[in-house]
């Protein structure tokens, strides 16, 4: 039998899983900020980069397999599109992770941009390539933009995460 | 050189195929079932169509519950704006029963003048389209996709919701279903960038097909006569074209937008959406 503490520790540690599914099924954008749509921003890209290159035992490749089915489902988009789109971007970050010897903000920061290029051409390619679907290029390139721009403050926040929660 | 190359497949080969403690699959294995899964998507095999009507169903169920504070904190926000333009609207709402209540004898006198004058032609109303169903339904989400503009509503083939019927919202024309589950079906807006609709503007004997641009103030009008000007605050109507729409349903309008350009935006909001009625032609009349 699990005490509260424990559940309250489990619960804290699995935060990154739990976002991460929770923006799949609720598609999370800010257009309530002013009323403006070009805030949004894709937050479950920030996740996954930020925590496959730092703390990979916490996001599962499972989870966000997983995750990008849940939002092909409920975007209407081919199933499978999203998941090799955040499968590709934990590639590339694995693989950045894998050649990176001293880590600094600023180079896990424009790094993060081929990450989300390679993610988004994957993207693009399915969603032409497999379905009838129609592209609005601008809003993604606005929203791949934002999600660029908005990194460094998850960076910290997420840092301070790992740092209080995980202990890492 | 070789040893950059030799270096660059090691952390490739290492990325992909590293399972780590915690991972219980690898890269490797998972892209390749994404892959796997796009493909039997495209081809759709029969169990296809029933895994993802199933899958569909429940992530749309686990969706409108994860949405719901979303819902509550869009409710408060309405109802406490709604609370504050009641009393200018009440003013407004008088003057215009006043104004309308003139206007009803008059269109009494237009309406018994039309059927003597149809009687005179031998002209009949003709129902081209009689509409052999409709059903209501709960909009049960509205994501804001960047790829689709669609909603979701509680009903599908359970209640013999079929692709291609149309949807309405107060009498509006809002958009078709494109996908039916068991228990949900999707609904492509107007607005969205996929749909098209065969239109007439009032007044005009001008047909055109009314696009969608992702934005529901800002829909464009294709195939219009060269140096035809759009003028403000006409009611667009669905011309009966594509012989599946009655003619005559009011779609959208055109409307004064800044630099005094005329755009056109719809008359059903499908962000304010509740109950939608699904038809196979024509809104209930």
């Amino acid at each position: 039998m699990l005490s509260f503490l424990e559940i309250k520790k489990n619960l804290f540690t699995s935060l990154p899983i739990l976002s991460l599914y929770f923006f799949s099924f609720y598609h999370f954008q800010i257009p309530e900020v002013g009323k403006i749509g070009i805030f949004s921003f894709n937050f479950q890209m920030i996740l996954i980069y930020f925590f496959v290159l730092k703390s990979p035992s916490s996001l599962g490749f499972g989870n966000i397999f997983l995750a990008g089915i849940i939002n092909d489902t409920v975007m209407g988009t081919p199933l499978g599109a999203t998941s090799l789109s955040y499968l590709a971007l934990s590639l590339f970050t694995s693989y950045i992770r894998n050649a990176t010897i001293r880590p600094v903000l600023t180079a896990e920061w424009f790094t993060f941009i081929p990450a989300l290029f390679f993610s988004n051409l994957v993207y693009l390619v399915i969603i032409n390539n497999f379905s009838n679907l129609s592209f609005y290029y601008l809003e993604l390139l606005q929203s791949t933009f934002f999600t660029f721009l908005f990194f460094p403050i998850f960076h910290y926040m997420f840092s301070q995460y790992k740092r209080f929660i995980l202990k890492e | 050189m070789a040893d950059i190359r030799d270096d660059f497949i090691i952390s490739i080969r290492y990325a992909l195929l590293k399972k780590g403690a915690k991972q219980k699959f690898s890269l490797f294995f998972l892209i390749l079932l994404s892959i796997s899964i796009i493909t039997l998507d495209k081809f759709s095999p029969p169990f296809m169509t029933s895994v993802r009507a199933i899958l569909n169903d429940f992530v749309y169920h686990v969706s409108v519950v994860s949405s719901q504070p979303a819902v509550l904190k869009n409710y408060l926000t309405q109802k406490t704006q709604k609370h504050y333009s009641v009393l200018s609207e009440n003013k407004f709402l008088k003057k215009e029963i006043e104004f309308l209540k003139k206007q009803k004898f008059n269109n009494a006198y237009l309406a018994s003048e039309n059927e003597i004058l149809k009687k005179a032609l031998q002209i009949t109303d003709k129902k081209e389209f009689a509409q052999t169903f409709s059903t209501s339904a709960k909009v049960i989400l509205d994501q804001k996709s960047p790829f689709l503009k669609s909603i979701l509503i509680n009903k599908g083939t359970k209640s013999n919701i079929l692709k291609g019927m149309t949807v309405f919202s107060k009498d509006y024309l809002m958009g078709t279903i494109i996908e039916t589950n068991y228990l949900s079906s999707r609904v492509l807006l107007l607005s969205d960038l996929n749909s098209k609709l065969p239109i007439i503007i009032e007044g005009t004997d001008i047909n055109a097909i009314l696009e969608g641009t992702g934005k529901k103030q800002n829909l464009s009008l294709k195939y219009l006569p060269e140096n035809y000007q759009l003028e403000p605050n006409k009611i667009i109507f669905t011309s009966g074209k594509d012989g599946f729409l009655a003619s005559g349903s009011p779609v959208a309008q055109t409307y004064l937008g800044k630099k005094n350009k005329v755009l056109i935006k719809l008359l059903g909001d499908p962000d304010q959406a509740l109950i939608v009625k699904v038809t196979n032609g024509q809104a209930g009349q």
